[in-house]
């Protein structure tokens, strides 16, 4: 195995309070002075990538991400977990990449342009979704454009001597297993719950993460480099039109039988 | 309840991929983590202490007590014999400096080692006190200690440093100490001498009668790392008291928020923990492990954050009324652990002694 590439994202801390300001609109899910973390689908990735590089010696793993300056922390994290070195496009602190500004046709051209760019990737692994925008896109995009052989929700990957994945797929009505073929595309495959649990960074892996290279490089300068319009990356194909929080929880109804019960279950479509 | 949890602390040692911590400053081609910054041994006992200020005093009393001291007094031999095992988690062990009548006054002990020239060792009798990882399972001794002992009559300050280890004839665990008040889950032990012998040549740390500048060496980063256990003690128990204070409601308003008493119980817990805080990275942030003579303020912010630690768990117990009283709301426990700060690693007493003795050299 040559490269494997590894798309993160910085979101939310998935175990933050979200506040949504009613007055900011469509912009309401407040980021300022909110604790951010790398995408826990995104963690799942990059362990199933370092995974695969400790079974397949001689294996790169390159993280990427794209968003403002302290994304290279979140890359760090990725480099603390084992990853080798780390490419970042630095976009304006005011971009947002919770599905305002940044969307994932956006993402996916960018790393599309990364991809033939570095040359030699055998396998892109992703998050199945980020937590912020739950698109669940951006993988499936990627291998649209790269016209790569794709596989999402994986809980289980086995690479084969010829190049080939065998991927174990959760779907809603059970698991299903797809192979791969080896086509001079890299693999593009998003990961699941399921995959694996995530490393914690050990000590001696957070300081050597730090000696690490991180490339770092402004949207503009990288838009420029892989010849797309900066236009057309940034404007968003779709728009955000509401932001609410979910209504409070009501209370319950109380009945006085089980044939009352039963009668509110058909009445509301609950039980045939 | 409290025990102590031997599997989990193996775990910051740096085999099986673990994190990697009981070796953090020691250098990396002994086996260490290769980091001697006060700054990150702040953030370790800060975050270890938000959970349990207990594992992280044994935390304590092995990767700096013993690690860091042998770090930085060690020869090249016998940090290549020690260091190792107790790095990566196989051998966890402490320091013993106190005795049953001797605490504050460390040069009052009577523990001492005397010459054997036939063997080329010294034969060391005496009992310590108080000694964090004494006995792991309340039989055996812990694996590794650095022992103090009096080696010469001539002056109070005749002491050397000896490193003794479990399995040597005449070292034994006199009592595991049980019923503290709090830090229930680290182990303490008195730990007998009865003639254990010391070759000279590999079991000495330093010069002989050379102790105190080892002492000196490492006494400062062990009052910074009490201190961050203190800020991580005041931390969680900020958190835990606003938490409850944001939900309670009461007297028909939505949070006891409106009330001024909280107000002021949370507010006061507030300032008085960035005090700390930042006393304690501002110290730690200048502190060069190799050197010392940065006494005054490494006495100065334990002393400050040992009492603000233990006043602000008092009053998030007092936020949070019955709740804050009962161990499943953690405060109490907090409040139990916090009090032994202003004790051990130097009372409040010697630290009264330390800075007003420094700041009147300063006077000149």
């Amino acid at each position: 195995m040559r490269k494997i590439l590894v798309p993160i994202k910085r979101v939310i801390d998935y175990a933050q309070k979200i506040r949504v300001d009613p007055s900011k609109g469509a912009q309401g899910v407040q980021l300022k002075n909110v604790k951010m973390s790398m995408n826990p689908f995104c963690e799942i990735a990059v362990e199933e990538a370092i995974q695969l590089k400790e079974q397949n010696k001689g294996a790169e793993v390159v993280a990427i991400s794209v968003g403002p300056k302290q994304c290279t922390e979140t890359i760090r994290t990725a480099l603390a977990m084992g990853a080798d070195r780390g490419i970042h496009i630095e976009t304006k602190p005011d971009v947002r990449g919770d599905y305002i500004d940044l969307q994932p046709w956006a993402i996916a051209t960018l790393l599309k342009g990364v991809v033939e760019k570095e040359d030699a990737v055998d396998l892109v692994l992703l998050g199945k979704q980020s937590i912020d925008s739950d698109c669940g896109q951006t993988g499936p995009l990627l291998a649209g454009l790269l016209n790569a052989p794709q596989a999402t929700f994986a809980a289980n990957i086995e690479r084969g001597d010829d190049g080939s994945f065998t991927v174990e797929r959760e779907t809603d009505t059970g698991t299903e297993t797809i192979k791969l073929n080896a086509s001079g595309k890299p693999a593009v495959i998003t990961c699941d719950l399921r995959l694996n649990t995530p490393r914690y960074p050990t000590m001696p892996n957070i300081m050597k993460a730090k000696k690490k290279p991180v490339e770092t490089i402004s949207l503009e300068d990288m838009v420029k480099e892989l010849g797309l319009d900066l236009d057309e990356v940034l404007t968003p194909k779709h728009e955000v039109v509401e932001v609410y929080e979910p209504p409070p929880r009501k209370e319950g109804e109380t009945v006085g039988s089980i044939d009352e019960l039963l009668g509110k279950l058909k009445e509301r479509g609950l039980v045939a | 309840s409290e025990t102590f949890n031997s599997e989990l602390f193996r775990k910051f040692g740096s085999q099986n991929g673990g994190l990697g911590i009981l070796g953090l400053t020691a250098p990396d081609e002994f086996g260490g983590t290769g980091l001697p910054d006060a700054t990150a041994v702040s953030i370790v006992h800060e975050e270890l202490s938000y959970s349990d200020p207990a594992l992280c005093l044994s935390y304590l009393a092995h990767s700096i007590l013993l690690v860091n001291n042998l770090a930085v007094n060690a020869n090249d031999e016998q940090l290549a014999r020690f260091m190792p095992g107790i790095c990566d988690g196989s051998k966890i062990g402490g320091m013993c400096m106190s005795e049953p009548n001797a605490g504050t006054d460390v040069l009052g002990m009577k523990s001492n080692a005397v010459y054997d020239s036939a063997r080329d060792g010294f034969i060391l009798n005496g009992t310590k006190m108080w000694i964090t990882n004494g006995t792991l399972t309340g039989k055996e001794t812990g694996d590794l200690f650095l022992v103090y002992a009096r080696t010469g009559t001539e002056k109070r300050s005749d002491i050397t440093q000896f490193v003794v280890e479990a399995g040597m004839e005449g070292f034994n665990v006199g009592q595991k100490i049980t019923d503290k008040l709090g830090m229930r889950s680290s182990p303490t032990a008195e730990l007998v001498f009865e003639n254990v012998f010391l070759p000279a040549k590999t079991h000495v740390v330093g010069d002989v009668n050379g102790a105190t500048l080892c002492m000196m060496r490492n006494l400062e980063i062990e009052r910074v790392a009490l201190a961050a256990m203190a800020v991580g003690i005041a931390r969680r128990s900020l958190d835990e008291m606003i938490a409850y204070a944001s939900n309670r409601p009461a007297f028909g308003k939505s949070s006891l928020f409106s009330f001024g008493q909280i107000q002021k119980h949370i507010s006061e817990s507030y300032a008085e923990y960035m005090a700390g805080k930042c006393y304690l990275y501002a110290m730690a942030n200048g502190l060069d492990l190799s050197a010392y003579g940065n006494g005054l303020d490494a006495d100065g912010v334990k002393l400050y954050c040992a009492t603000m630690a233990k006043n602000v768990a008092d009053r998030a117990i007092q936020v949070m009324g019955g709740y804050g009283y009962c161990g499943e709301y953690t405060v109490e426990r907090l409040w139990r652990d916090a009090k032994l700060l202003e004790i051990g690693g130097g009372t409040n007493e010697s630290h009264h002694k330390n800075m007003a003795r420094d700041l009147h050299k300063l006077d000149g």
